[in-house]
Order: structure tokens, then C-alpha cells, then sequence
């Protein structure tokens, strides 16, 4: 999310506003909507009935496959839509890129682990874990070599964390940008993770009194690096190598990574292979050159860790548009906060003029996305569809606008604001802001 | 290597060539490291995709720019059409200068400079084309040492005592060569810092090599890769530059990142000193340092200020308007007037081709 890549947009958008707007979108929500749902509601094709039920199938005459012939099983062929995306124009590589999850295809509140987004700075490394080392080093009694076999001897945690980047949402500040929650809004996932207290890893190699820091790094191409603070450290990072129950994924840092809940996803270190204890911050690169938020005045916040309260309505939404027409309607979406639960979140079917409060369904965990709903009638008129998330300490997600009165256009990072739909009478759904 | 010289050389390699792209005087192992240059851009073994640049499965015989899929420049595809097919012969001559090879093409890399390298570069190639040794190398060229170990019982605890530190005992101890071969962070503080030193014009010639094909001959940016200089005064524009002049308030992240992670695909390949040279280069880039014969050490290192060093100061979220707001949010009658679009999704086929 450089400002390149925005400029770049910038000047696509342009191209792409002359190309015919309303036309375009039907389109694509018919070709690509429509086909991939199937058939939208159950009319009978002739007075005698459908033909799915008055006519036999092949998968109920038809032997099935046997057990053994999928032995890591995948997702249905009718579902091969349900994918990772990149916008390839944002980045110069796809070595150094991001791909972003389906969020308009999920419900519940885990994100299935072939389908978390990927932020990578020097590609996937695809580690043996029997060649895999943490070392622990520097202001400690006793600096330490561990295994995976090691650390797997630690007594576990499971936990159910969001992890979004920092820049979810970054290409917003300027205006409504890109077409789809999974671009939008889609550097976040949410899974389960089993892992050890990194403060259990810590003490056993003793933390000298003068330590207030730790450098975390990673074992890939880019050696990522943070620093994190011996505060947050201690509290309730994990370093986890199971997903959702399975080994991580390669892409989320297999074999072991850092957990650093309700802190930016660039500081949970993947492929953690190394933790220096030190007593002030190193500087990185990531925490300089990037993940600081440029103000209007010039200057810049720097160490902004913690995720705000955040919340988007995943269906509809412009890859998930409404295909049935009037009456029930599902209005389903995620809420998340890094301060902790999400006590509350209300939906707006007018533009913000006014708000129920939705129904949230499904375990509520500290700093995990929880979902939400609002079932309602439509009467097929447009909607102006918003959600506003209140955590448990009372922040309220504040509106794109009120961001900007404060931040300007230019911090990238940390684009918490209030995401508006626009839903037209023939169920189209747009990224727009309203007044 | 002078030109007759090279000219020699390149008659051997092709004199030993006979129909085999395995060649006698490369070393594969060798090559495999060579390749690192290309590895930002090129793809080569099982399952080998294009990247920036075509995967280089199966070179050897390859027409030049006859991968489909591939998009090459047109100089690429006409050389193709003169006939050129990648040998031995072509390949040197290409990869020690592209440029001048294929004029006009599209691959932004200098050239290798040493015979040597490219010769065990070649080797490694030759690997994965059919006409040439088809043994795959699978031999590793990694700092780690305990690669070939069957399963994770690395803890050599050689005088089988059991640990003492900690709660639960776990882990072993960490030697001194371990720590070093790790431990290379730079803080601001000049921690870390390696004995060394480089000029800025020593640091021209590292840039020249190993940056700016990507990063521009002044730090501009080649393409889409990021810009290194300019920018200053920027910050308050509507487009603001930030580069190590404009933004970065600290000098030890330039040497730390540098030789941590560029260049790009080929990590940790210079020297202490062309670190330090590169850095003051970068310096001289961004007119932090005037003087082409400054030289940075790490005598030296904790006497430069960065520009924009002051303006970074910590997180004061908390105090903004919209949290501390102690009031309820409002429910009903929140905003005035009928609801009217200002602003609409500016990019509308960021979903890629849905039916695939
Ligand atoms: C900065 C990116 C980049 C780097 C680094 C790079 N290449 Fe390339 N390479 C390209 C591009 C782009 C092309 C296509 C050139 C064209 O179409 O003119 C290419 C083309 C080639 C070709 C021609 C292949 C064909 O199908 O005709 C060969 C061979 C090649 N590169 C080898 C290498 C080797 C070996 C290295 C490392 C020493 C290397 N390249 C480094 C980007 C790169
Ligand atoms: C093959 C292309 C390539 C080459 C060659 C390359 N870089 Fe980079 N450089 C990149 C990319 C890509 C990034 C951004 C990486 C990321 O964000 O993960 C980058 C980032 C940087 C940055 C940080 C920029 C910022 O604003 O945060 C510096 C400094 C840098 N490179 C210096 C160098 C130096 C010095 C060299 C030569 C020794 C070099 N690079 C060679 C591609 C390259």
C-alpha cells in the first residue's frame, strides 16, 4: 500500500469510471454471481414441476467416489470461486505482495486455513522443520536453542485471535476505492491456534531486569523483524504452530509463528525463528519506513499496535449481491476489536440516519472477529447498508469522515471507518460514502 | 577479464560443449548460489512459474522468448526470430550483458562480471533441461547445519546432563557461533554495527551492481520498485515521497535493512563494507552527505543525523475526538436530510474474471 500503488489506482479509477459503470456491474454479478450461487429460488420450470426433483441425477444413481480417494479433502468444485484475490497493480512483485480473503463467501467466525490472506515479503519459505531453530538471545540468564519438538513440551493454549494488517482498508482514505469486502476489507482472518505463552519460552531462558524489549524475527527470504514491547510480550503472545487444529500453513509461517492479539498482523512474525531480549526498541524498517501514519502536519505516529474497532457487512456486498429479489433478507457481517470483545454492533439500512442494534451470533472471544446479523423484510427500495462496532470498552468505530477531520488522507494504516454498501432496487451492491 | 580474454573463454565454454548442456568446468552447487541473482524474477525446477521474468525450465534449446504465456519485450521475441536458441554460447553472452545481447529487452539486471560465476551458473541450469544432466541437486547452502538430520533431535547436548535452567528444562544452550551467525540487527544506537567502512563511491559501484536495476540509477524507483531518495519537503503534499532523505528518521534501519533483506532474491550477498558503501551512497543520494569521498564506518555511523528524525512521536489515538466521545451513539434521527451518494467505488473490475 505505498503511494505508488495508490497513485496507480488513482489512475485506473479514472480509466475505469469512463468505461460504463451500471453496465459493468450487472455483468459481472450476472456471469460471475449467479453462476457460481446456481439457481436463486426453487421456481418450477413447467406446471408438473422442476426438473432437479421430477428428473433422476446422476449423484443418486451413481456410485460416489470411496474413502481414500480425496486424502486431504478440498472444497466442493461448485465453490472453486471461493479464493485468495490479488490486485495485481498494487505491488511491483507478488514475492513482496498481499492476496486477500473471500470475506463475502464465509459465515461463522473462523476462516478456513486455504483461504487466510497472505502477506509475504520475500515469498512463501518453505521450511523442514527439523532444520528449524528458535533461538532466544540477549538479556537473558541463559540464551536457548529450541526445536519444534521442544517447545511442543511447553504447556499449550488454544485461542481464537483476528489477525488484520494494519493497512486493511488503506486504499479507502482517499474515497471509496475498491469494488469488493474481500479487497476492501479482506486482510483479516480469524482462526483457532494452538501454540505455548511466549512468557513461558521467555522465563525459561530468564529475563534479565533491564530488558524492556524483544526483536522478533523471521526465518524467510526478508528476515522480517519487529520490536515488541516486554509489556505485551508477557501479557498474551503465543508462538503457535497448529491453525484451526492442523500444522499452520506454509504462507501463515509454518512451522511456528508469533501470535500478538489485537496488534497489527505485520508483528505477528512468521517462521519465527529468532527472539533478541534488548532494553529500547531496534528501529526496523517495519516500524520507520512503514507501519507509521503519516499526519496532515507532516509528522508521524509511530509503535500504533493496537487494531481499532472495526466492523463490515459481508453479504451483500458488491461480490455478494442480492440475486432474490424482495422480502427476507440476511444481512450478515464481522465485527472485531483489539481492545478486546465486541460488546455491540448496530446496522443502518438509511445511510446512518438511524440504527438497530443486530443480532450477534456465534462464540464471542477477546480479540476475535465476532458476526453478526440483521434478518429484515426488504421492500426492494435502495439501501444504504453500514455497521458500527462498540467494544467493551466503549469505542465506538467512528465514520470514514470523522477520520479523516482528524488524520488527513495520507496515514495508510489503521483505516477503522464506518464502510457503506449501496444496494440498488435490482440488488446490484456498490462500495460508495454517503452524505 | 579483458574483451579478448572473455572472447577466449566463451570459445572454450562452447568448444566443450557437444549436444550436453552439463558442463565440465561449472559447478552446480556453485550455480545454485549464482542463481540467487535471478531469483526475484525467475523461476527454475519443479513446478517452475513465470514470475517478473519466464521460468527457466528446459533453457537449453529453448528459442529465445518462446515461452507462451510469457510476456517479452519485442527485442526478445525478434532475437527468437533471428534464430537465436539458448546454448552455452548465447547464455554467456546474454547473461554477462543483457543489454547489449538483447537490445531493448526487458530484464533489468546488470550482468554477471566474473566467468566463473557464470559458467556454475550455467551448470545449475543445465540441471533442469532435459538435454542436459537431469540429476536434480538437492544439496543445501544454507547457514543451517543440521540440515540432513533425520528428526528434530538437534539439541546436541553432548554431555547428556540434563538441564538446569528454567521451569520445565526445555531448550538447550545457544553457543556463542550460533548467536553471531544470527544476531545481525543494527539499532539506532550503533548496537550491532560490524567493524567496516565504505566510500560513497565504492558505494556507487555496489549500487550500480546490485540496486539499480530495480531501485533506479538516482533512487527513483525502476517501474513500480521503490523509490530510495527525493521527496523532501514532501510530507504535507497531497502525494507525499517518503524515502530514506524525506522520512526515515534513523540511519540503522538503512544498514539493517539493507543487509538483511537487498537486494531483492539474493539476501545477505554483500560484504560489511558494501554495506557501509551502499549506505553512504544512499546518503549521497539524498544529499545527506555531499562529499563523493565521505566515508562511512562504524566509527562514524552515530555522528549523522537524518532529516526528518523529530517528527516521529507515539501513538495518540486515544485522544482523538471520535474516542472520546462519552456519549451514546445515536439511534435514530442521526443525520439530516435524504441519504445521497458523494463518492463511489473508483475501481470496478478489481475482481478478477469470476468464472475462473
Ligand atoms: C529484475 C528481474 C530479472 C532478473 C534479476 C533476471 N532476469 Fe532474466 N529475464 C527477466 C525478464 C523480464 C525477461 C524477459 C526479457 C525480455 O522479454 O526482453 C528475462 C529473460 C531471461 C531469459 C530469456 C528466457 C527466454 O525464455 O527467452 C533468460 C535465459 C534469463 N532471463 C536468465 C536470467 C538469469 C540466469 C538471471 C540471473 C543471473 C536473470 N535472468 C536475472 C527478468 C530478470
Ligand atoms: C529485484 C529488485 C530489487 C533489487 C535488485 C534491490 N531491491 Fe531494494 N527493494 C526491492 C523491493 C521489492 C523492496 C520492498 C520490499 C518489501 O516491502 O518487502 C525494496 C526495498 C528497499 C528498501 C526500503 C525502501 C522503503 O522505503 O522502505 C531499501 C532501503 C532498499 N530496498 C535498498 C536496496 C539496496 C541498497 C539494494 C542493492 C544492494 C537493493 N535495494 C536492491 C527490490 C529490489
Amino acid at each position: 500500500m505505498n503511494e505508488k500503488a495508490k497513485a496507480k489506482s488513482m489512475a485506473n479509477a479514472q480509466i475505469q469510471l469512463n468505461a460504463g459503470r451500471r453496465s459493468f456491474l450487472k455483468n459481472s454479478v450476472l456471469v460471475g454471481g449467479a453462476a457460481a450461487i446456481g439457481a436463486i429460488s426453487a421456481t418450477p420450470a413447467s406446471a408438473s414441476g422442476e426438473d432437479v426433483i421430477l428428473q433422476k441425477q446422476d449423484w443418486r444413481t451413481d456410485l460416489g467416489d470411496g474413502v481414500g480417494t480425496r486424502p486431504y479433502g478440498t472444497p466442493s468444485s461448485h465453490e472453486a470461486h471461493v479464493i485468495r484475490r490479488n490486485v495485481e497493480w498494487l505491488t511491483a512483485d507478488p514475492v513482496s505482495s498481499v492476496s486477500f480473503t473471500p470475506l463475502h463467501e464465509l459465515d461463522g467466525i473462523i476462516t478456513p486455513n486455504g483461504v487466510c490472506f497472505e502477506r509475504h515479503h520475500g515469498g512463501i519459505a518453505e521450511i523442514d522443520p527439523a532444520a528449524h531453530r528458535l533461538m532466544i538471545h540477549g538479556l537473558v540468564d541463559t540464551p536457548l536453542v529450541f526445536t519444534l519438538e521442544d517447545l511442543k513440551r511447553f504447556p499449550r493454549e488454544n485461542r481464537v485471535h483476528f489477525l488484520e494488517c494494519a493497512a486493511n482498508s488503506g486504499m479507502e482514505w482517499r474515497g471509496a476505492q475498491l469494488n469488493g469486502v474481500q479487497f476492501t476489507h479482506g486482510m483479516i482472518h480469524n482462526v483457532m491456534y494452538t501454540g505455548v505463552k511466549l512468557r513461558d519460552v521467555l522465563n525459561e531462558a530468564g529475563i534479565k531486569p533491564t530488558a524492556k524489549w524483544l526483536l522478533v524475527e523471521g526465518g524467510d527470504a526478508s528476515a522480517m523483524t519487529r520490536s515488541i514491547p516486554m509489556e505485551k510480550a508477557l501479557d498474551d503472545c503465543l508462538i503457535a504452530f497448529k491453525m484451526n487444529g492442523e500444522a499452520l500453513r506454509p504462507e501463515q509461517g509454518y512451522p511456528m509463528r508469533l501470535v500478538v492479539p489485537g496488534w497489527e498482523g505485520n508483528m505477528w512474525i512468521k517462521w519465527l525463528r529468532r527472539i533478541e531480549v534488548g532494553d529500547m526498541p531496534w528501529q526496523q524498517r517495519e516500524e520507520t519506513s512503514k507501519y507509521t501514519d503519516l499526519m496532515p502536519d507532516g509528522r508521524a505516529r509511530r509503535f500504533t499496535w493496537q487494531m481499532d474497532v472495526k466492523s463490515v457487512i459481508t453479504s451483500p456486498s458488491p461480490q455478494a449481491p442480492v440475486l432474490h429479489g424482495k422480502g427476507r433478507l440476511v444481512i450478515s457481517g464481522l465485527a472485531w476489536s483489539g481492545a478486546g470483545k465486541v460488546s455491540r454492533v448496530d446496522v443502518s439500512i438509511d445511510g446512518g440516519r438511524n440504527w438497530q442494534p443486530a443480532r450477534i451470533d456465534g462464540p464471542s472471544f477477546t480479540r476475535s472477529v465476532h458476526r453478526f446479523y440483521l434478518d429484515i423484510d426488504w421492500n426492494g427500495e435502495p439501501l444504504y447498508l453500514q455497521s458500527r462496532a462498540i467494544d467493551e470498552e466503549n469505542n465506538v468505530q467512528p465514520t470514514k469522515d470523522a477520520l479523516r477531520a482528524v488524520r488527513g488522507v495520507n496515514s495508510i494504516y489503521h483505516n477503522n471507518g464506518i464502510q457503506t454498501w449501496y444496494v440498488a432496487k435490482d440488488g446490484v451492491t456498490e462500495n460508495v460514502e454517503v452524505s | 577479464m579483458s574483451k579478448f580474454l572473455k572472447t577466449i573463454a566463451l570459445a572454450l565454454v562452447a568448444a566443450t560443449l557437444s549436444g550436453s548442456a552439463a558442463l565440465a568446468n561449472g559447478d552446480v552447487d556453485q550455480g545454485e548460489k549464482v542463481f540467487k541473482k535471478c531469483k526475484a524474477c525467475h523461476a527454475v525446477g519443479e513446478g517452475a512459474k513465470n514470475k517478473i521474468g519466464p521460468q527457466l525450465n528446459d533453457l537449453f534449446g529453448r528459442v529465445a522468448g518462446s515461452i507462451d504465456g510469457f510476456k517479452y519485450s519485442k527485442a526478445m521475441i525478434a532475437k527468437g526470430e533471428e534464430g537465436t536458441q539458448w546454448d552455452q554460447e548465447s547464455l554467456a553472452a546474454f547473461l554477462s550483458k543483457p543489454k547489449s545481447f538483447v537490445k531493448g529487452t526487458k530484464m533489468s539486471f546488470a550482468g554477471i562480471k566474473k566467468q566463473k560465476d557464470i559458467d556454475n551458473l550455467l551448470a545449475y541450469l543445465g540441471t533442469f533441461s532435459a538435454t542436459g544432466d537431469t540429476e536434480p541437486t538437492t544439496s543445501e547452502t544454507s547457514d543451517q547445519t543440521a540440515t540432513t538430520e533425520p528428526v528434530e533431535k538437534a539439541a546436541p547436548l553432548k554431555n547428556a546432563e540434563l538441564p538446569t535452567h528454567g521451569t520445565y528444562h526445555l531448550g538447550r544452550m545457544a553457543s556463542e557461533a550460533e548467536i553471531a551467525a544470527w544476531n545481525h540487527d543494527v539499532r539506532p544506537d550503533g548496537e550491532g554495527l560490524p567493524d567496516g567502512r565504505g566510500t560513497v563511491l565504492q558505494g556507487e559501484e555496489v549500487y550500480v551492481e546490485y540496486c539499480a536495476s530495480c531501485h533506479g540509477d538516482f533512487g527513483e524507483g525502476a517501474g513500480r520498485w521503490p523509490v530510495l531518495a527525493g521527496g523532501q519537503g514532501s510530507l504535507q503534499n497531497e502525494r507525499p515521497v517518503k524515502t530514506i532523505g524525506s522520512y526515515w528518521p534513523y540511519l540503522s534501519t538503512v544498514y539493517d535493512y539493507v543487509q538483511r533483506a537487498m537486494p531483492f532474491g539474493q539476501a545477505t550477498v554483500l560484504s560489511d563494507d558494501e554495506v557501509y558503501a551502499v549506505t553512504a551512497y544512499l546518503l549521497y543520494l539524498n544529499d545527506i552527505v555531499t562529499d563523493e569521498e565521505f566515508e562511512l564506518s562504524n566509527e562514524n555511523f552515530n555522528s549523522i543525523e537524518m532529516p526528518n528524525a523529530a517528527n516521529f512521536y507515539a501513538d495518540d489515538r486515544a485522544n482523538e475526538p471520535q474516542y472520546n466521545a462519552s456519549a451514546e451513539p445515536c439511534m435514530v434521527d442521526c443525520k439530516a436530510g435524504p441519504v445521497e451518494i458523494t463518492k463511489r467505488a473508483q475501481v470496478l473490475d478489481v475482481t478478477p474474471d469470476q468464472s475462473n
